[in-house]
């Protein structure tokens, strides 16, 4: 079993020190929305209500990704209010950096209050654990990010399921609320 | 000796009038020149109801049938209310007065605070559409924008600004590239045309 939590560990000590969802610092970033034929309008900006917002769903090959540094957000439809920093991506909607990747139906970012929403067929994956939930919800400011709803984490030797997960990053704390119930293989022994 | 001499000059003198006479070819017909009017150093001022629209001052003013010619402009003032509101530069400008078509070369159009700066090579401003078009490539400076474009077309009835072709804007710390654009200006957004890159600050300031 020590064994198990030793892996635990690591996914924590992983995300912790890629310091995964950290976009609100002012930095420099694109936007790029590619394979759009020149006579389709993909974006628009409304200068008025500071809103960007674009939607490839309907052209094929095309899409639209945010660079932020090492960060990279893609999806089919987007919107972004420049006013307090609010980043809305849905279909297809995927977040990457490094070896670390999100993806979901819609994530949302909320620049000012400096949290991460995911929502529907979330899922996080690192090298050496997949998390699935239908909700993520991360607090930059206070380094913890919550799974809810079908929480599954699997890892190479097992896995563990529940309804609420939550990753105390800073601390390298996991939390698992309710029951929870877990599956692992001994290797050594190749029981269960 | 008399005689012979009046003969000489009377045989030289048919000679000669022979030879211009049968010989020489004949003077060219008159070139077909339409009437022209050429004014130096001059003031137009346009009016409609008495009010005065613009005024022009330039060096050369010539008119040859349709086409009014304006050389070496000091400025084109026009007028709102009777106030000078948007300032035109240009080297040349020619009105085709049938069509009503105006060509604006090197011209840069400003308002009176330079809030509005327009820069272009060409400048056509088409009177029955009521379009503005450049067809090269294009500056204008215009509420906090800074836009470059290959060409430029203005709807001023629809109040819609076409960009097309390497297309560039910049908005405080935001830079679009794209390959067209439209910019409504009444609602003040802007519809991006294909592949885009915007380059920015996002997040705070710190």
């Amino acid at each position: 079993m020590n064994r198990k939590i030793v892996t635990l560990m690591v996914v924590v000590a992983l995300l912790v020190t890629s310091g995964r969802f950290a976009l609100a610092q002012s930095q420099v970033g694109t936007l790029e929305i590619t394979g759009v034929p020149t006579d389709v309008a993909a974006g628009r900006y409304d200068r008025e209500a500071g809103v960007f917002s674009a939607d490839v769903r309907e052209i094929d090959g095309a899409s639209i990704t945010v660079k932020l540094e090492d960060v990279e957000i893609t999806g089919k439809t987007m919107e972004w209010r420049t006013d307090d920093n609010y980043l809305f991506f849905t279909v297809d909607a995927r977040l990457t950096q490094d070896d670390f990747e999100l993806t979901a139906d819609q994530v949302e970012y909320f620049g000012e209050d400096k949290n991460l929403k995911a929502e529907g067929r979330v899922v996080v994956t690192t090298e050496d654990a997949t998390v699935y939930a239908d909700h993520l919800d991360y607090d930059e400011e206070t380094d913890e990010a919550l799974f809810t709803g079908n929480v599954r984490v699997v890892f190479s030797d097992g896995v563990l399921e529940g309804e609420r997960f939550l990753m105390l990053l800073e601390k390298s704390e996991l939390q698992f609320f309710g029951s929870f119930q877990g599956e692992f293989t001994d290797e050594e022994n190749g029981e269960q | 000796m008399a005689k012979i001499i009046i003969i000489a000059l009377v045989v030289l003198a048919i000679a000669v009038y022979l030879i211009f006479h049968f010989f020489a070819e004949p003077p060219p017909p008159p070139v077909s020149v339409p009437p022209s009017v050429q004014l130096l150093e001059s003031r137009l001022v346009g009016r409609k109801d008495g009010a005065r629209q613009w005024e022009i001052w330039a060096q050369s003013v010539l008119q040859a049938g349709e086409s009014v010619t304006l050389n070496d402009m000091d400025e084109i003032i026009m007028f709102q209310d009777d106030e000078p509101y948007l300032f035109i530069d240009a080297q040349r400008a020619v009105w085709e007065r049938k069509p009503d078509i105006l060509y604006l070369h090197d011209a840069v159009v400003r308002d009176e605070d330079e809030t509005f700066y327009l820069e272009s090579d060409l400048l056509i401003w088409a009177g029955s559409e009521e379009t503005l078009a450049s067809p090269e490539s294009v500056f204008i400076r215009w509420q906090g924008l800074e836009i470059d474009a290959a060409e430029m077309l203005l709807k001023a009835q629809e109040n819609l600004l076409y960009l097309k072709d390497d297309v560039r804007i910049r908005d405080g710390s935001m830079l679009w590239r794209v390959e067209s654009a439209v910019y409504d200006l009444d609602q003040e957004s802007m519809e991006f045309f294909g592949s885009l890159v915007l380059e920015g600050e996002v997040g705070e300031s710190e």
